[in-house]
C-alpha cells in the first residue's frame, strides 16, 4: 500500500505539472480564435517557462524575504493540494483526499501570492493582493456550500472516495450533481482569475488581481507562480471533471488502466478548457464591486442543491 | 505525587508574589526576576501534574478550607480542569520568560515589582478557579483573577485610554460575577448544594433559566458578541504581556465554566445548542469583521479574539445538537474540536500579543499605518509573527487549521441530522463560518503587510530595533508547538485515545516539504544571475512609502462589499479653484464606521441607568427621617415578596 501511494503521487503530480501548461496554451488559443487571430502555438506554454528559467531574478530593494520564499511556498502548498485529487488512478487510503484540507491548501498558497503582492511595497501588488483577498473572502462560502452540497450528495468528504462514487455509479444516480457542477464551474472561473471575474492576459491597472500579485516576481520565480497558477487550474477541472464525467478513470493501479486515465483525463480537459475559452470569449469582465452578486449564483445552486436532497 | 505537584505549584505562585512586592526598594530587577522564576517553575510543576492527570485518567480532590459547613474552599482536579489548567501554565510560562526584559520597558521600579505580583496572582487565580469544586470557591477565585488582571489594565494609568479601559473593563467584569452569582444561587435553590455536580430533575423552563443566566455570566468574559466591548479597550490598553494572558488563557477559563456547564451540571436542550450556535456565528462574522477595519495593532487581535471565541462556542453549540440527536461521533467532534480550538487559541494568541508588544515597544505607536517595513528590522519577530498569523488565519498545517477543520467536518456531516429544519440552519451556519475563515485570512495579510512588509510609513518604524532574545523566546517556543500540533494533530489525537475521523496531515506536509525542496534545487541548477535593482514604480526614479497600499486601503473593497452589515458613513469634501468647479485643488475623505452595539445597546442602557441613577440620587437629598421611611417601606416590601415567593 506504500508503495502504491508512492507510485500514486509521483506519477500525479508529473502528470498534473505536464499537463498544465498546455491546458492554459488550449484556452488562450480558443479565445484569439474567437477574436480572429491566430494565436500562440499550443506548446507555447513549455516555450515560456523554460525561457523564464534562464531569465535573470531582479528583486526590488525593498523586498524581503517574503518575495525570495513566497514562490517555492506557493508551488509546494498547491502540489500538495494536486496530490489529493486522483488523476491517473484512484488510490486505496494512506493519503487523505479530505476536501476541507484541499481547498485551504489553495487558500494557503494564495496567501503567500497576496504577502509577495504587498512585499515589494509597489501600488499595483497591494491593489492585486486587497482585491485577492476580498474575493476570495466573498468566495469562500461559495466554495464551501458547494463542497457541502457535494458531502451531501456523495455522503463522503474524501475526494478519492468522491471520484470513485462517481466512477462506480450514473449521473442518473445522483442528478443534483449538474447544478452542484455549475457552482464548481463558477467556483473555477473565479480561483483561476478568468474573465468576468479577473483578465489574465492584461497588465492594465483597472481590470487586473491576480497578475498584480505576480508583478515583482522574475525569471525562475515567476516560471513557478505561472506553474502553480496553472498547475491550480488543472487541479480544480480535475476536481469537476471527475465528479461529473468519471468515465476512464482507473480505479487500480495498472498499466493500462493509468495509461487509459492519462488519455480520457487530456481528453476531458482539453474540452473543458476550449469551454472555457468559448465562455470567456463571450462575456465582458464585471466589474469588482458587482461580483458578489455573480458569486451569489453559485451559492444559490448549491443551496438549492442542499434543499433538494433534504427534501427529496 | 500529582498532588503534591499541584500544591508545590500553587506555593510556588504564592511564593511569586509575596516575593516581588516585600523587602527593599534598590534589590527590585532581582526581586522581580526571582518571581518571575518562580511563576515558571510553579507552572512547569502544575504541567507536569495536569499531564499526568490528563494520560493516566485520574482525578484529583482536595479540600483546602472550611469557612462554614456549606461554604468551602475545595478544589476537584479531573481530565478537563487538568486540560485547562494545562493550557493556563503553558502559555503563562512563555509568557513569564517574555516578560523577564518586557517589563523592563515601562514604569518605575515599584510599579514593575506590582506588576510581577499581580501577574502571579492572576494566574494562580486563573488555575484556582479552573480548579474548583464548588461555586463559593470558583466565583471567589473568579473575583481574584478579575480584580488582579483589573489592577494590571490599569498599569500604563498616564495613557489617556487607560481610565476609559478601566471602567469598562470593570463594569462588565462585575456584570459577568454578578450573573454567576445569580446562576449559582438559582442552581442552589433548586439542588441544595453549591457544588459543581449534576443537577438532576431540574423543569425544563428553570433549566432553560439557569443556562441563559450563566451564558450571560460566562459570555460577557469569554467576550461573547453583544458583551464584548471591554475586550477591545482592556487587551489594548494593558500591558503587551499581560494582554497575552488574559486573551490567551482569561477567555479560556469562561470557556471552561461553559464547558462545565453543559457537560456535567446540566442537561442541555436543543434550543440551547441554537442558542450557542447563533451567539457562536454572530461573534466570529462581526468580530472578524471589526477586526478588518481596526488600526490600532492590539485592538485588531482583541476583535480576532472575540472571532476566536465565536468558533470555539459554535462548536460547543454543534455538540449539544449533535448529542441531542444521538450522533455521537459529530457530537464527539465538535466539542473535541472546540477544546483543541481553545488550546490552540491560547497558543498562538498569546504569540501573537507578544510579538505585538515587541512591535509596539520597537516602534512606540499602535498605529498599524504607522509601521511598516519591520520584517527588515525585526526579522525573527516577523517569522513568529507570521507563523502565529498564519495558524490563527487556519492555514493549513499549522494547528489552527486542525481545530477549525474538526468543526468543518462537524458541519458537514449536518446531513445525518433527522430534522431538516435544523440542517439547513447548520448549513446556513456553515456558510457564514467559511465566509470568517475566508475574512480571517484577509485579515491576516493586511496585518502582516501592513505592520512587517514595504516601507516604513514613519521614522519611528524606521529606527526600530530587533527585540531581545528572551522577548524572542517566549513566543518562539509557542510558535514551535503550533507548526507541531498542528502537522502532528491527527497523531496527537489518536495518540490521546480518540476515534475521530480527521485528515492526517503528515504526509502532506512531508509532500509539501519534499515539493519545496525539489524546487529549491531546480532553481539552484539553473544558477540564473539575481540583481537587486529598482522594478518598476510608474515611471518614478524611486519608490516611497507614500506609494504602497496602506492597511486601511487594504481593507476598503472588504468593507465596501459589506457595507450592508458593516454600516460605513463616508464624507468626501472638494475644495475648487475656480466657480465652474472645474479645477480641484485639494480635498479629504473619510469612512467612519458606525458602532451598532455601541449606539444600540450600550448607550441607551447606559442612559436609562443615569436617569434611574439621577432619580435615586434626588431622594437622597433628603433627611434622617426620610431615611428611616424609606427602610421601612423597604422591609415591608422585602416580607410580602418574600412571603409570596416562597
Amino acid at each position: 500500500m506504500m508503495l502504491e501511494t508512492l507510485i500514486y503521487v509521483i506519477l500525479n503530480l508529473a502528470f498534473v505539472i505536464l499537463i498544465s501548461p498546455l491546458v492554459m496554451m488550449l484556452t488562450r488559443k480558443v479565445k484569439a480564435l474567437a477574436q480572429g487571430r491566430v494565436g500562440p502555438p499550443l506548446l507555447q506554454g513549455y516555450f515560456n517557462l523554460f525561457k523564464l528559467l534562464h531569465k535573470e531574478i531582479i528583486y526590488s530593494p525593498n523586498a524581503s524575504f517574503i518575495t525570495r520564499l513566497a514562490p517555492y511556498l506557493s508551488f509546494g502548498f498547491v502540489m500538495g493540494a494536486a496530490a489529493m485529487v486522483p488523476v491517473v488512478f484512484i488510490p486505496s487510503g494512506g493519503l487523505t483526499g479530505n476536501i476541507i484540507l484541499f481547498l485551504y491548501l489553495l487558500v494557503s498558497a494564495k496567501f503567500f501570492m497576496a504577502l509577495t503582492g504587498l512585499d515589494a511595497g509597489s501600488t499595483f501588488g497591494g491593489m492585486g493582493a486587497s482585491r485577492e483577498m476580498s474575493l476570495s473572502a466573498i468566495m469562500e462560502p461559495v466554495t464551501i456550500t458547494a463542497v457541502a452540497a457535494l458531502a451531501f450528495v456523495l455522503k463522503t468528504i474524501e475526494i478519492p472516495q468522491m471520484f470513485a462514487l462517481t466512477t462506480a455509479g450514473s449521473l442518473a444516480q445522483y442528478p443534483t450533481l449538474i447544478l452542484i457542477a455549475l457552482s464548481l464551474f463558477i467556483v473555477l472561473i473565479v480561483e483561476t482569475a478568468r474573465i468576468p471575474v479577473d483578465n489574465p492576459e492584461t497588465h492594465l491597472e483597472l481590470t487586473m488581481i491576480h497578475e498584480a500579485m505576480t508583478l515583482e516576481q522574475t525569471g525562475p520565480k515567476l516560471a513557478l507562480m505561472e506553474l502553480s497558477h496553472g498547475v491550480k487550474q488543472t487541479v480544480l477541472m480535475a476536481l469537476l471533471i471527475n465528479i461529473i464525467f468519471p468515465w476512464g478513470l482507473a480505479t487500480e493501479l495498472s498499466f493500462s488502466g493509468v495509461l487509459l486515465s492519462l488519455v480520457s483525463f487530456a481528453v476531458k480537459a482539453a474540452v473543458l478548457a476550449v469551454v472555457i475559452g468559448i465562455f470567456e470569449s463571450v462575456l465582458a469582465k464585471i466589474r469588482l464591486f458587482r461580483l458578489p452578486s455573480f458569486m451569489t449564483l453559485a451559492l444559490f445552486f448549491s443551496f438549492a442543491t442542499i434543499v433538494f436532497e433534504l427534501l427529496a | 505525587m500529582i498532588l503534591g505537584l499541584f500544591l508545590t505549584g500553587g506555593v510556588f505562585l504564592l511564593l511569586a508574589a509575596i516575593a516581588a512586592v516585600f523587602g527593599r526598594e534598590t534589590s527590585g530587577l532581582k526581586r522581580r526576576q526571582a518571581s518571575l522564576l518562580l511563576i515558571i517553575t510553579g507552572c512547569l510543576a502544575w504541567l507536569i501534574s495536569s499531564g499526568l492527570i490528563l494520560a493516566a485518567d485520574s482525578s484529583l480532590y482536595l479540600e483546602l478550607y472550611q469557612l462554614t459547613p456549606s461554604l468551602t474552599i475545595s478544589f476537584h482536579l479531573d481530565r478537563l480542569a487538568a486540560f485547562f489548567i494545562l493550557i493556563i501554565a503553558l502559555v503563562a510560562v512563555c509568557v513569564a520568560i517574555y516578560s523577564f526584559k518586557y517589563m523592563e520597558h515601562s514604569g518605575t521600579n515599584r510599579q514593575r515589582n506590582f506588576m510581577a505580583a499581580a501577574m502571579a496572582s492572576f494566574i494562580l487565580a486563573m488555575a484556582l478557579t479552573v480548579a474548583s469544586a464548588n461555586f463559593f470557591s470558583f466565583i471567589f477565585f473568579w473575583e481574584i483573577m478579575s480584580l488582579s488582571s483589573l489592577f494590571l489594565v490599569l498599569y500604563e494609568r498616564d495613557h489617556a485610554e487607560t481610565p476609559k479601559a478601566g471602567i469598562y473593563y470593570l463594569v462588565m467584569t462585575q456584570f459577568s460575577t454578578l450573573f454567576l452569582l445569580l446562576g449559582a444561587l438559582l442552581l442552589n435553590l433548586y439542588t441544595g448544594t453549591l457544588d459543581i455536580t449534576a443537577a438532576e430533575g431540574l423543569l425544563p423552563v428553570n433549566a432553560g433559566i439557569i443556562f441563559l443566566v450563566f451564558l450571560v455570566g460566562f459570555g460577557t468574559k469569554a467576550g461573547v458578541m453583544p458583551f464584548h466591548k471591554w475586550l477591545p479597550f482592556a487587551h489594548a490598553a494593558a500591558p503587551s504581556n499581560i494582554s497575552a494572558l488574559m486573551s490567551g488563557v482569561m477567555l479560556k477559563v469562561a470557556i471552561y465554566g461553559l464547558v462545565r456547564l453543559i457537560l456535567d451540571v446540566m442537561t442541555p436542550e436543543l434550543w440551547w445548542g441554537m442558542v450557542l450556535l447563533g451567539f457562536g456565528t454572530v461573534s466570529a462574522v462581526l468580530g472578524v469583521i471589526y477586526a478588518l477595519k481596526e488600526h490600532d495593532l492590539k485592538k485588531s487581535l482583541a476583535y480576532h479574539s472575540i472571532e476566536n471565541i465565536g468558533i470555539i462556542v459554535i462548536g460547543l453549540g454543534l455538540f449539544i445538537i449533535f448529542s441531542v440527536f444521538d450522533l455521537r461521533v459529530l457530537a464527539e467532534l465538535s466539542l473535541f474540536g472546540a477544546l483543541f480550538h481553545t488550546l490552540n487559541h491560547a497558543i498562538f494568541k498569546s504569540l501573537l500579543f507578544m510579538t505585538a508588544g515587541s512591535v509596539v515597544v520597537a516602534t512606540h505607536t499602535r498605529n498599524i499605518e504607522d509601521m511598516g517595513g519591520l520584517v527588515k528590522r525585526m526579522p525573527g519577530t516577523a517569522i513568529i509573527f507570521l507563523i502565529g498569523a498564519a495558524a490563527i488565519s487556519a492555514l493549513p498545517p499549522l494547528n489552527g487549521f486542525a481545530s477549525e477543520s474538526m468543526l468543518f467536518q462537524a458541519f458537514l456531516g449536518a446531513f445525518q441530522l433527522p430534522s431538516q429544519v435544523v440542517a439547513i440552519l447548520l448549513f446556513v451556519a456553515l456558510a457564514a463560518y467559511a465566509l470568517m475563515s475566508a475574512l480571517a485570512a484577509a485579515w491576516l495579510v493586511r496585518v502582516f503587510g501592513a505592520v512587517f512588509l514595504a516601507l516604513p510609513r514613519s521614522t519611528s518604524a524606521e529606527h526600530a530595533h530587533e527585540a531581545p532574545r528572551v522577548m524572542l523566546i517566549g513566543p518562539g517556543i509557542l510558535a514551535g508547538i503550533c507548526v507541531v500540533l498542528g502537522i502532528f494533530s491527527y497523531q496527537i489525537i489518536r495518540g490521546i485515545g480518540l476515534e475521530l475521523p480527521l485528515p492526517d496531515l503528515l504526509p502532506i506536509s512531508l509532500i509539501i516539504i519534499i515539493v519545496i525542496f525539489g524546487a529549491v534545487l531546480a532553481v539552484r541548477r539553473t544558477k540564473t544571475p539575481v540583481r537587486i535593482s529598482e522594478t518598476w514604480a510608474c515611471g518614478i526614479h524611486r519608490q516611497t512609502a507614500k506609494m504602497e497600499y496602506t492597511a486601511s486601503g487594504f481593507s476598503e473593497p472588504i468593507i465596501t462589499i459589506f457595507s450592508p452589515i458593516f454600516r460605513t458613513r463616508k464624507t468626501a469634501q472638494r475644495k475648487f479653484a475656480d466657480k465652474a468647479r472645474a479645477i480641484v485643488t485639494g480635498g479629504k475623505g473619510e469612512i467612519h464606521s458606525l458602532q451598532f452595539f455601541e449606539e444600540h445597546i450600550y448607550l441607551p442602557i447606559a442612559k436609562l441607568t443615569y436617569r434611574i441613577a439621577g432619580f435615586v440620587s434626588r431622594l437622597h437629598n433628603v433627611d434622617l427621617d426620610a431615611f428611616i421611611l424609606y427602610t421601612f417601606v423597604l422591609i415591608v416590601i422585602m416580607v410580602a415578596v418574600a412571603g409570596w415567593w416562597l
